[in-house]
């Protein structure tokens, strides 16, 4: 008991696979640089420059609404063990739904806003719970029914933006512009909105959930051992559905905040073009679905989406290699790789007696 | 290519079999092996016994060649040896049978006893050469089985001989057995005892690893116990005591094998008719009153676990009735079951009863988040999940450093410990138990069981699931034998004898409920 809890805690966590992934991602990166001849700290210095200065601040917390948006989306299943991969067509379902409603909504202009961002919430919550009863009812399993129903999702989509919502006159597939005025408010003269600030409470709220309800604790234990949870009497199904149409529901809420921002309007394929599912799941997997693991991650990969962008910009290094060390971090953490213990060999299976060892 | 056995005599002046000298064996906050000795001559018996924790697995490891030793030195045959893996301690003649068997199913019993040896003919497999040789080695040791039959398809007793054929092929001088009646029927036991005399008999020397005094009294020639890493005591069967074995296992006296009296009978609390779930239970009648512990006791796999998974709701019943405390049940979810007055400790305590991966608190929070600790409006506060799992931890003598460990860091006694006090903590009126004492020590044991007997006594009806029979002797009021999925057979607590109980097991003398003088089957 030489050690405090909150040093032991600590050195754990520089123990973990997560550091330790994360640095050999960083320092595997440098070695592909100096490989091509490139300066490591240069290029590093890059993206971080291009990402947290001045300049970058604005995209980086833009990009961090749609991937923490979606991380979270991840993450809630996640927590107990589910994976939803239809995250691209409930995002793009709740997209478009925004884009209708802020079309054809009769209310005024900031009341419409906040109706597409439900209508959008719900479209999406909706369509991920039709994947959740097709494994509850007719026994699809999850990764299959959430990855199948997000390609009809996207098609409508895309027919609706390319005929019948299709901006007349423009060669884009999109749809027209949304009204004046139905549209999230920014943070003065930059794309940031307060899309952010809802994604923020989202988060909040994850981790309340997470950390002090009943239900949380439920979730937490279903994602450590299903066979226990249902043993203690957890159903298994009913949280499905409602893991499920939580899921579908934040990746709705990113879609409309993405309609509700510039450009306000619906583009076919720029709300899956970036990406932000894949990413958003890379993060959520990366801290297991930890509230604020998820946030930081999610961080972490917004900052290296931005800073590669301006890397390329400012250096020669092409932008893929932030993707290279997106790519790398996944491959060591998927190995489980840990720093090892400073006592020689694991000690394997062996029961822990009174306190530390000395 | 096909090795014969040594046909020295037991007992003969020669270098013994095995010798382990100074076994030395350090993990993290453990000396799992503190200078072991452990000399094993040829042509014999010898029972490798202590509690879990005690250094036996570690110690049959290094023997075998699956963990290096920190100091010590092994010797076979006399000459020292330094095994890399098992593929070399396999090479020097030793041959494991491990608690889990290793087996294809869907192969032949020949198929699977010459696997990674085959006898060979023009490069391919030499089938009628390897039946012939099934047969040959079944026939010496008395072994029979049929070498054509499916390995799937065969009950655990011969699966655990297609193991040992498996070992004689290769050549194994000498075998080691992990805990290998676990699994067995009391006749199935006593068939392999007799395998075993039969290959000492014939100069091979066998290790038993096991925890069970009464096999080790019956079939070994040399006991050595290992406590806390050390070697407690070297004994000669022939000249020891149950008594002595468990006082050097425990490092005190134990009293064994008590027979608890019976309890005052209330109410019915459990009833049970007609019940059938699946194949796996057909047409089961029964009632446990309050007060009362009602032992079932039965071979595993002859629809016990199916059985209390049905009454717990976590295996759809499809047929008959069952009502718990007036209530009918039969179609209640596990939530709604447990809601009714039902608490349920599981055989697997690893797989069902825990998750290991969750800290000791979050485990013992488990069925009580929703009721004692949560708030009307659904908050679970960190901070009553702790004071809940010091109130437990204490209450039940769980030994844990912190409540905020993972669970898996728990021995298995005090995993259990852990498993059981969170249901008794629910005080629901009826507990369904399976194993409560499986892998868990004899210190622990005793424990156990008092806490069940003082549950019943508090009024509480208990259902216990259990393969030990002095367990349920012990411990039932009312005792059911179930067979391939019914019951068969019911005792009550006086008229209780081992024997018929097995022969019941079995499945020779069926007894009828009913047919005796109960009359509590109305």
């Amino acid at each position: 008991m030489a050690r405090t809890p909150d040093v032991r805690r600590a050195s754990t966590a520089l123990r973990s696979p997560v550091t330790f992934s994360l640095l050999a991602g960083v320092v595997i990166g440098a070695v592909f640089l100096v490989g091509t001849g490139a300066d490591p700290f240069a290029a590093y210095g890059a993206v971080i420059t291009g990402s947290l200065g001045a300049d970058g601040i604005g995209a980086t917390l833009t990009t961090l609404t749609s991937v923490l948006g979606m991380a979270l989306a991840l993450a809630v299943p996640l927590r107990a063990g589910l994976i939803n991969l239809g995250g691209d067509g409930q995002m793009v379902l709740g997209g478009i739904t925004a884009a209708v409603t802020g079309l054809y909504s009769p209310l005024p202009p900031s009341l419409t806003a906040v109706l597409a961002l439900l209508a959008g919430t719900a479209a999406g919550g909706a369509y991920a719970a039709l994947a959740a009863l097709c494994e509850n009812r007719l026994g699809v399993p999850l990764l299959v029914s959430s990855l199948l129903l997000s390609y009809p999702a996207i098609s409508l989509a895309s027919y609706l933006a390319r005929y019948p919502l299709k901006e007349p006159g423009s060669s884009l597939p999109q749809t027209r512009r949304l009204p004046e005025g139905v549209a999230l408010p920014a943070f003065g003269s930059s794309t940031v909105t307060v899309g952010l600030l809802v994604v923020a409470l989202a988060a909040g709220a994850y981790w309340f959930t997470d950390s002090r309800t009943a239900v949380g604790y439920e979730i937490r234990m279903t994602g450590l051992n299903p066979r226990f949870a249902a043993y203690a009497g957890v159903d298994r199904k009913g949280l499905t559905l409602r893991l499920m149409a939580t899921s579908g529901a934040l990746a709705g809420l990113v879609g409309a905040i993405g309609v509700l921002s510039f450009p306000y309007r619906f583009l076919d394929g720029s709300l899956t073009s970036p990406g932000y599912t894949w990413t958003g799941l890379t993060a959520a997997l990366l801290a297991s679905a930890s509230p604020l693991g998820t946030v930081l991650a999610s961080f972490f990969f917004a900052v290296l989406q931005v800073g590669g962008l301006a890397m390329e910009r400012t250096t020669e290094v092409p932008r893929e290699l932030t993707q290279v060390l997106q790519a790398i971090v996944i491959v060591f953490l998927a190995a489980r790789l840990r720093f090892p213990r400073r006592r020689g060999a694991s000690g394997g299976h062996q029961p822990v007696t009174q306190g530390e060892p000395a | 290519m096909t090795p014969q056995p040594s046909d020295r005599p037991a007992g003969a002046v020669q270098a013994p079999a095995v010798e382990l000298l100074g076994i030395t064996k350090r993990f993290p906050g453990t000396l799992a092996n503190d200078a072991v000795d452990l000399t094993v001559r040829h042509g014999e018996i010898h029972a490798l016994m202590g509690e879990n924790g005690a250094g036996k697995s570690t110690l049959m490891s290094v023997l075998y060649g699956m963990t290096r030793p920190d100091a010590g030195s092994v010797r076979i045959d006399g000459r020292d040896v330094s095994f890399g893996d098992p593929g070399d301690a396999m090479a020097a003649g030793l041959g494991m049978v491990h608690q889990s068997f290793k087996l294809f199913d869907s192969l032949t019993v020949a198929e699977n006893v010459v696997y990674a040896a085959e006898p060979r003919r023009f490069g391919f497999v030499d089938r009628a050469a390897a039946r012939g040789r099934v047969r040959e080695l079944a026939d010496t040791h008395g072994l029979t089985v049929d070498p054509d039959a499916r390995v799937g398809g065969l009950p655990v007793g011969l699966r655990q001989r297609v193991e040992i054929l498996k070992l004689l092929h290769r050549g194994a001088r000498t075998l080691i057995l992990d805990e290998p009646t676990a699994v067995l029927t009391p006749a199935e036991a006593d068939a392999l005892f007799a395998v075993l005399r039969s290959l000492a008999a014939q100069g091979r020397t066998v290790i038993l690893v096991t925890h069970k005094l009464r096999e080790v009294l019956e079939v070994s020639d040399n006991v050595t116990v290992l406590r806390d890493g050390r070697v407690a005591a070297r004994l000669r069967t022939a000249t020891t005591t149950a008594d002595e074995i468990a006082a050097a296992m425990t490092g005190r006296a134990v009293e064994l094998d008590r027979v608890h009296a019976p309890g005052a009978r209330g109410d019915v609390v459990l009833d049970v008719t007609g019940l059938n779930a699946g194949d796996a239970v057909r047409d089961v009648d029964l009632t446990v009153r309050a007060g009362e512990i009602v032992g079932v006791a039965g071979v595993a796999g002859n629809g016990q676990s199916e059985l209390v998974e049905a009454l717990a709701g976590l295996r759809p019943v499809t047929a008959g009735r069952v009502t718990l405390s007036g209530r009918d049940v039969t179609h209640a979810s596990a939530a709604g079951r447990r809601a009714a007055g039902l608490a349920y400790v599981p055989e697997d305590r690893h797989a069902v009863g825990t998750a290991p991966a969750a800290s000791v608190a979050d485990n013992l929070a488990m069925g009580h988040h929703r009721t004692a600790l949560s708030s009307r409006r659904g908050l679970l506060p960190p901070a009553a999940v702790r004071t809940h799992a010091g109130r437990l931890v204490e209450r039940f003598g769980i030994k844990a450093a912190t409540p905020d460990l993972p669970a898996a860091t728990l021995s298995g006694g005090n995993l259990q410990k852990l498993l059981i006090g969170r249901e008794l903590a629910h005080d629901a009126p009826l507990l369904l138990v399976e194993q409560p004492t499986r892998g868990v020590d004899i210190g622990a044991i005793q424990n156990i069981h008092d806490q069940i007997i003082a549950y019943r006594d508090a009024g509480h009806a208990v259902l216990l699931v259990s393969a030990e029979l002095s367990e349920i002797r012990g411990l039932s009021d009312r005792v059911l034998v179930m067979y391939e999925g019914r019951v068969t057979a019911e005792y009550p607590k006086d008229e209780l004898d081992e024997r018929t109980l097995g022969l019941a097991m079995a499945g020779g003398t069926a007894r009828r409920p009913g047919a005796g003088q109960d009359g509590d089957e109305d």
